[in-house]
């Protein structure tokens, strides 16, 4: 690389010396020289892709040698895959009338922060978190996380199971049982009502509102909690109680 | 019909069908004459010989004839005969019915082209050295304007020849005329000189877009009949013909312009702009500002009393609620668009806006300025895009490294939002609330994002800083959150590189343009685009709000400046003049001016009401990256890549403008050679472009750029 920065033109090789006179050509006057390797490098790799097609057309074609037909079917064919060029200007024209005419939408006041749908945020967890335990344990004032696919922003409804006869240690039902609207989202979580057990929560905020989901979320507590479930942190007397999964439950991620 | 007998004729001698080839020859005998000496001269030419062979030079005096039939025969203005020359699968001018008899016999239509287009390609030379010699003979008042047709005429008939494939003949029409066209054009020549095949054509949508518009002239009228009288000779058909096809003449009454003038306003792919498309009503005026009920007042007033100026600012702010009791007959209705309804924290932010402007410096000839210039070190050429919010506390970055990095300018550094686990401990009630929620653990100068996949080309605050918008080359518009400092949405609608995106004025709405051409209106809580600008003839480079954000202005690389409607998506003013791609727009704060600069190094100035150019700023050697007025709109600051950042008078230059009934109706200006005049200072970094400016509420200029060592 440094020698081929520090050669001068003259003693170049042909092939850069070319390339030189390529970029002159079309007006370029002022380029770094690493620009004259990448462009030969490109120039290389794109003739070597255009002949090997060109040899795979032929031989399919059962034909002797590569003629010219060959690779201009090659290059044909590598064009529309890899240099799409934008659309033409009658379609833009179409879709752009189209889109035009539906005057613009209300805006809903007061609705916290303005986004699309989950599905179309980039604001879901992407990432699970394996249990060490498979063991569920329901006594009272344990919570038994129902089981809620993580990320469930797609808009499949996530169906919990809970955790063995732990029907009244869950918690948070009560508060999934009327799906907080953290900023919008729709889901509902179907978790059958349950008593809910020894439950000091306070209701966390609304100012978490604002705070989308990011992975602490899951933090400390190990809860795997999904968008619309308030993280029933205050109401956790055990902090470090592991979240319990069957992994047949969980839709393949 | 003529041509498919003809075509079908010579299918059937290709195929060796002798037999039915002359009994269709006797019975076509009898429709015309000169379709027999058609159909001699065609078989003449060998049959099942490619088509750019098969018209040899020497073939020239029996294609003279040919020459003037196909286009005596063809209706003026009639677009069908060329399309029947167009090779099938390409394109939007293929004709309906030529695509039928084409379709099976390619090469027919390529023997065809050499009748159905406009002439004889190798005659073309002759055609335009005749044009040429006509346009220098004339008077001298008429030639200037008629000089105009050099360019448009010399590019579509270059084209036409690459397009129908002639190659040998399209290399030496180049050669021999380019240099005789005007220096502005020169970029598009370069371009067009390594255009010589038709597969080239293919990828290039901005030439086969200008291919398929027509290029507006606006020419007198007088000049106009001498053309036309001129052209509807005999032997002069052919230009004619490739005239009507490809040319718009704008036609006026009045006096011929003067090389000068047209020299101002000409120069973009499109030639001209049409004087009706200039014609629609813009509400260029502002939206009123809602006025503020007494609490504020309240809190304003205390702070009032700590400086020991009681209660003097409430009278004054009645008063500037109330002066704008009238309706302004050129401000949009207040709900024409829907803008997002002002919250507690906006209103608040409104105080604060009043409060700083009350202290704001009066900027004028007399008092220019002072530049605070922000300088990026080790960005290593890599700085891309620079915004700052409007209160000038936070300032951003896009670089080509794919991140986006966020400073604090004040020294309050920058906070994100606990975690919830911690949002939980806080006390909920209490009065500093959203202090606590800050996380002071994790607070720093400096918040690198990252997400994109590609240089980030274009970055803008929402005014309520609780956003950043950046936008790239990987095709996606990320909007970010300011307040935990992550990515919440990537939109997705361009599949090319986005150059330039900005939040509207009262948020909610912002508006992106890239290289597929358009640019798009989205709202934050749409995954699609609310409104699509399509009309560009190359990359939209540039784009931003009206003040009012009822209208987007976009500078293209096509050089118009486009101004569109955001309520139903038209376009309702088009700016030529510039002879570079735009790279930087600014509206004025009255909303009545639009700035527009490029890379010719020129500032230009617009009316946006009568749609005229009513200044024009020449000083910059380079291209201009950053337009800002002033806040009250009294200084115009421009930076450029000639590293200097300079100051014009604005009051000045928009002081006296002709709008008499000539202009308006015309477009026609004239335009005083006044920038020497108007310019108050040139300021001179060591060798640092300028990428970015921005008034502070108080007209402090702050500057930004990457300090680049050569």
């Amino acid at each position: 690389m440094e020698a081929a920065k520090m050669a001068s033109p003259k003693s170049a090789p042909k092939d850069a010396q070319v390339m030189a006179q390529i970029l002159k050509d079309m007006g370029i006057t002022e380029y770094e020289p690493r620009v004259i390797n990448q462009m030969l490098e490109f120039a290389y790799r794109y003739v070597t892709t255009i002949l090997e097609d060109a040899k795979i057309y032929s031989s399919h074609a059962k034909k002797s040698s590569v003629d010219a037909d060959d690779v201009r079917l090659a290059i044909q064919c590598r064009t529309d895959q890899a240099f799409t060029s934008p659309p033409p200007r009658d379609f833009l024209l179409d879709i752009a009338r189209q889109k035009n005419q539906t005057p613009l939408p209300l805006i809903k006041p007061y609705s916290g922060p303005r986004l699309p749908p989950d599905r179309y945020c980039l604001t879901a967890p992407n990432y699970r978190l394996k249990s060490l335990q498979k063991k569920v344990s329901s006594t009272a004032g344990r919570i038994t996380v129902p089981r809620l696919s993580v990320g469930a922003v797609s808009s499949r409804p996530s169906t919990p199971t809970l955790g063995a006869p732990s029907a009244q240690a869950v918690s948070v039902a009560a508060k999934v049982g009327a799906p907080v609207s953290l900023a919008g989202q729709r889901f509902t979580v179907q978790i059958p009502s349950s008593q809910p057990a020894a439950k000091s929560a306070t209701p966390t905020t609304p100012t978490v509102q604002n705070v989308l989901i990011n992975p602490s979320l899951i933090g400390p507590k190990n809860i795997l909690i999904t968008t619309n479930m308030v993280p029933p942190g205050a109401a956790e007397p055990a902090p470090l109680k592991r979240k319990h999964e069957d992994d047949d439950d969980y839709d393949a991620l | 019909d003529r041509q498919t007998l003809v075509a079908v004729l010579q299918f059937l001698r290709r195929s060796n069908l002798r037999e039915s080839e002359e009994i269709l020859r006797r019975e076509a005998r009898l429709l015309g004459d000169d379709l027999g000496g058609n159909v001699a001269t065609v078989a003449t030419s060998s049959p099942g010989v490619a088509a750019v062979a098969a018209v040899p030079p020497g073939k020239g005096e029996a294609r003279g004839d040919c020459g003037i039939n196909p286009s005596s025969r063809r209706e003026p203005g009639k677009r069908e005969p060329v399309c029947c020359s167009q090779p099938p699968g390409l394109s939007v001018m293929l004709g309906r019915k030529g695509a039928v008899v084409v379709e099976d016999q390619p090469d027919v239509s390529a023997v065809l082209s050499a009748y159905n287009q406009q002439g004889d390609p190798t005659l073309y030379e002759e055609y335009y050295s005749g044009l040429k010699h006509f346009i220098e003979c004339s008077l001298d008042c008429h030639r200037a304007e008629l000089s105009q047709l050099f360019y448009p005429l010399f590019v579509h008939m270059y084209l036409e020849l690459v397009y129908n494939q002639h190659e040998s003949e399209a290399k030496s029409f180049f050669e021999r005329f380019h240099g005789d066209q005007e220096c502005y054009y020169q970029d598009d020549l370069r371009v067009l000189s390594s255009l010589t095949k038709k597969e080239h054509m293919k990828g290039n949508e901005t030439m086969l877009d200008f291919r398929t518009s027509k290029f507006v002239l606006r020419i007198s009228r007088d000049s106009y009949q001498l053309l036309k009288r001129h052209l509807q000779e005999k032997q002069n058909n052919q230009i004619w013909n490739i005239v009507q096809e490809h040319l718009y003449i704008d036609i006026f009454d009045g006096m011929p312009r003067s090389k000068q003038q047209i020299d101002a306003m000409v120069g973009s792919l499109a030639g001209e702009a049409k004087r009706e498309a200039n014609k629609a009503k813009v509400f260029f005026g502002l939206l009123k500002e809602p006025e503020f009920d007494v609490p504020l007042d309240d809190e304003d007033e205390e702070g009032e009393n700590e400086e020991g100026k009681p209660k003097k600012k409430k009278p004054k702010k009645d008063n500037v609620g109330s002066k704008s009791k009238k309706q302004d007959p050129n401000a949009p209705p207040q709900n024409r668009i829907p803008l997002p309804e002002l919250k507690d924290s906006d209103k608040l932010d409104k105080v604060m806006n009043m409060k700083e402007a009350a202290r704001r410096v009066r900027l004028g000839p007399e008092c220019l300025p002072s530049i605070c210039f922000y300088t990026f070190l080790n960005a290593y050429q890599g700085l891309t895009a620079v915004d700052i919010t409007d209160d000038s506390s936070m300032i951003v970055g896009g670089f080509a490294d794919s991140t986006v990095r966020v400073w604090s300018v004040t020294p309050k550094k920058l906070r994100s939002v606990k975690t919830a686990a911690d949002l939980s401990l806080i006390d909920k009630e209490s009065d500093d609330v959203l202090e606590r929620i800050m996380d002071e653990k994790t607070a720093s100068e400096l918040k690198i994002l990252y997400g994109h996949s590609g240089p980030v080309y274009g970055t803008s605050f929402s005014p309520d800083r609780n956003y950043l918008l950046s936008c790239s080359e990987d095709g996606t518009v990320r909007l970010w959150s300011l307040q935990t400092f992550t990515c919440l949405v990537g939109y997705k609608g361009h599949n090319y590189p986005v150059w330039d995106t900005q939040f509207s004025p009262y948020g909610y709405y912002f508006v992106s343009g890239g290289h597929d051409r358009v640019a798009r209106l989205w709202a934050t809580d749409h995954y699609q685009p609310l409104r699509i600008f399509a009309g560009h003839l190359a990359d939209v480079t540039c784009t931003r709000f009206h003040p009012n954000s009822n209208y987007i202005a976009t500078g293209s690389a096509d050089r118009t400046i486009r101004l569109w409607d955001v309520l139903n998506g038209n376009c309702v003013r088009i700016f030529t003049g510039h002879k570079g791609p735009i790279h930087s727009l600014a509206f004025s704060p009255n909303g009545r001016f639009l700035a527009t600069g490029a890379t010719d190094g020129r500032v230009l100035l617009w009316d946006i009401g009568h749609g005229l150019m009513v200044g024009e700023l020449k000083g910059h050697t380079d291209t201009v990256y950053a337009l800002r007025f002033s806040r009250d709109g009294e200084i115009l600051a421009s930076g450029s890549m000639d590293n200097t950042v300079r100051l014009w008078d604005a009051v000045k230059a928009f002081e006296d403008l002709e709008t008499d009934d000539f202009t308006t109706a015309t477009g026609h200006i004239n335009l005083p050679e006044n920038s020497q005049d108007l310019l108050l200072g040139t300021y001179m970094t060591k060798s640092t472009p300028v990428v970015h400016l921005h008034f502070t509420r108080r007209n402090l200029l702050l500057a930004a750029g990457a300090y680049s060592s050569q």
